[in-house]
């Protein structure tokens, strides 16, 4: 009976959606969903507050999407009870394709001086990883979390190392003096790296994606309705991995629900995002230094180091009344001063064209400077591919990966070519 | 006219309860096993597609298969364990109502508190478990991380959750059995493991079956422990049918197929309760 507890909370969740209408937007201009996050809660007040300073005709009501199991669970709820506010900023790139298929949202490039606007804000590289299969935009690219390698400084100084491992080779040679079992029991108990070894679809953004996005310069999993990713990118990046484990170089114990092994030094590496420099400066021991690196890449690798960024975008839905208007406050949001605000309060990056280099932000980063790592790597940072089946396409990539990298019990090529498989009859059906 | 309609106002609440949260709710999902659904976008009639898809679906034979495992190690463990607590704490020994209680909390915290806390004990290089065996000079077992190990200590924790639930209804059917029988046995010289075996035992089948019955039900809903603890891992090992259905309805929206799953695999549920029902009736 205990499943029924989740059903029961998804009627609920959506029951309480339903009788929490649109009738405060109706009255004013815009209904906006932010994340429910303290800082983005913040920031997304300053904005309110600052338009409706600005626009007293046009009032836009702000509230964070309502708590639930996740933010998603949250939107699907408020698509199929039809309660979805005029604006939700922090939806997941990977899960566009499947609302704009469903018809719930509105296509940006429909509406009046949006191409000008994406183009002076974004590369060309975005405007495409945004573009739906339709061939129009449903999500305006907004902030991203790049995905790099933590590292404990001390300890790579201290394994003999002036600067972290760039390549497999380093990685594994620095893996190698660090490993070690500290009470002699037999077992190792201290560990270069730590990733989670659950198989659920979106752990594998902070291991397996994030190096092969490495390793292939920025490629993509699937492309026109086919996985594309049996190639020598994803055998480098599983044959790594699958190294790593068999040496023991990462736990396959879950560590996650213990002290934090980063800081406690029980590990010198993790992959990571930027939200850990908040963490870290919070708890770390006196002592204590950190910094980012790109992800590791295959000893031969030639070009930019790509990695994952986590991006999280904003969309309109369909059932906004005033569309257009919902488009003006959004230009609002993203305006060049806005995106100072929105990382000085929350410490995320706005996904825009050379950050690092616009002097708009350099004070920021000049206080920040570990965020310059990330504004750095934001010019080499990809998203997901559009496919409404794109969770399905990382849980079998994942299953696989468990059985190859984690338990050695298939070949990285036999893993990589079941995946394939399994991935091309899932469009089929 | 109006004796006529009081009845039927009176049983309003219930027949109301009863047509919007069971009938319709069964029949919808029994539709749903025809159609392609992902909540958001309009339905797609798929006939029996869907069905089709259940018997050729590996992962979800798998999941039934590693719900049977945990029943099999489950059922029989609980009984053993709750019978012999029960059959303990039946006795006028010191700390009676303490030990009664102590059993029976487990019972009371919620699952994830106790599925977190044995994750702990289970952990590969800090966990109790493995440190007492290092201690004692055996080696250290993947007791979550190893696929033949992981259903088991799975299984194992469940028992110790809800062991004590068990321990009260043994303790009511043991309470039920007439004090002369054993003073009879008593006077016959019959030692305490044949008036046990002679007399408790045959006296408390019907608390054992129904606590048979309880287990089963209870351990084919298995959802909340694989979910926390392994997330179905390692290598699909732990993956429950519940579990295995959850995905396929809120994870990927599949709710037609998902539906076509919780529907067949109440149908082995109930199945399997009749053969016990059936064995038990051809028992007495």
């Amino acid at each position: 009976m205990k499943y029924v507890k989740k059903i029961m909370f998804f009627i609920f969740t959506t029951a309480f959606i339903s009788c929490n209408s649109n009738s405060d937007s109706k009255k004013i201009g815009l209904l906006y969903w932010s994340s429910n996050n303290t800082e983005e809660i913040e920031f997304a007040r300053y904005i309110v507050d600052n338009w409706n300073k600005e626009h007293p005709s046009a009032k836009v009501v702000f509230q964070p999407v309502p708590e639930g199991q996740s933010s998603e669970e949250i939107i699907l709820a408020a698509v199929v009870g039809k309660t979805t506010p005029d604006i939700y900023s922090n939806m997941w790139e990977g899960d566009v394709e499947l609302y704009a298929r469903a018809g719930t949202l509105v296509a940006l490039d429909t509406l009046e001086g949006f191409k000008k606007f994406i183009y002076e804000r974004c590369d060309s590289a975005v405007i495409q990883e945004v573009t739906s299969e339709d061939g129009h935009i449903y999500q305006l690219p907004w902030k991203i979390n790049p995905v790099m390698m933590l590292y404990n400084t001390n300890i790579i100084k201290s394994l003999g190392f002036d600067k972290a491992p760039k390549t497999y080779s380093e990685f594994f040679e620095a893996a190698k003096r660090f490993q070690k079992d500290s009470d002699s029991d037999g077992y190792v108990d201290r560990w270069f790296g730590y990733s989670e070894v659950l198989v659920t679809w979106w752990q594998r953004f902070f291991d397996f994606y994030p190096l092969y996005l490495a390793a292939s310069n920025g490629g993509s999993l699937i492309k026109n309705n086919r996985a594309v990713f049996n190639n020598e990118a994803a055998l480098k990046v599983f044959e790594f991995l699958r190294e790593v484990y068999k040496r023991n170089y990462f736990a396959r114990e879950r560590l996650s629900a213990r002290q934090d092994v980063f800081l406690s030094s029980v590990i010198a590496t993790r992959f990571t995002g930027p939200w850990e420099i908040s963490h870290s400066e919070k708890f770390k021991p006196a002592g204590f230094e950190y910094d980012f690196q790109t992800m590791p890449v295959p000893d031969d690798h030639r070009g930019s180091t790509y990695t994952y960024g986590d991006p999280k975008n904003i969309v309109i839905f369909k059932s906004s009344p005033n569309p257009q208007l919902a488009w003006k406050f959004l230009q609002f949001i993203l305006s060049e001063e806005n995106d100072l605000k929105f990382l000085e309060i929350t410490n995320q990056l706005p996904r825009r064209k050379m950050i690092d280099e616009n002097p708009i932000y350099s004070s920021y980063f000049l206080k920040n400077p570990k965020m310059k790592t990330f504004a750095e790597q934001a010019k080499h940072v990809k998203g997901t591919d559009q496919s409404p089946v794109l969770k399905e396409v990382f849980d079998l990539i994942s299953q696989e990966y468990e059985a190859c990298v984690i338990y050695d019990k298939k070949t990285p090529k036999q893993a990589l070519s079941d995946a394939e498989k399994a991935v091309n009859l899932l469009f089929l059906k | 006219m109006k004796k006529k309609i009081t009845p039927y106002l009176l049983v309003s609440p219930y027949i109301i309860h009863f047509l919007v949260f069971v009938a319709f709710p069964v029949g919808f999902s029994i539709y749903l096993t025809f159609n392609d659904w992902n909540i958001i976008s309009p339905m797609k009639f798929i006939g029996l597609s869907n069905y089709k898809r259940l018997f050729n679906d590996a992962i979800f034979w798998k999941s039934v298969f590693n719900t049977l495992i945990f029943l099999m190690i489950h059922i029989p463990l609980q009984i053993i364990i709750a019978l012999f607590l029960a059959e303990l704490l039946n006795q006028k020994i010191k700390l009676r109502g303490f030990f009664r209680g102590a059993f029976f909390l487990p019972v009371i915290v919620s699952g994830v508190v106790v599925t977190i806390l044995w994750q702990q004990l289970y952990g590969y290089d800090t966990g109790l478990l493995n440190r007492l065996l290092i201690k004692i000079g055996l080696g250290k077992v993947g007791w979550l991380t190893d696929p033949s190990w992981a259903m088991p200590s799975i299984a194992v924790m469940a028992t110790w959750k809800n062991v004590g639930l068990y321990i009260v209804l043994f303790l009511v059917g043991l309470q039920t059995v007439p004090l002369q029988y054993y003073e009879a046995a008593d006077l016959e010289g019959a030692t305490h493991i044949q008036k046990f075996f002679k007399i408790t035992l045959p006296l408390i089948n019907p608390t054992i079956f129904m606590v048979v019955v309880l287990s089963t039900i209870g351990g084919f809903s298995l959802f909340i422990e694989p979910y926390v603890m392994t997330g179905g891992g390692p290598l699909n090992s732990t993956i429950s049918a519940v579990l295995y259905i959850y995905k396929q309805g809120f994870f990927y929206y599949h709710m037609g197929y998902a539906a076509t799953l919780g529907f067949f695999f109440a149908l082995i549920i109930l199945s399997v309760v009749i053969m016990q029902k059936k064995f038990v009736e051809k028992d007495k």
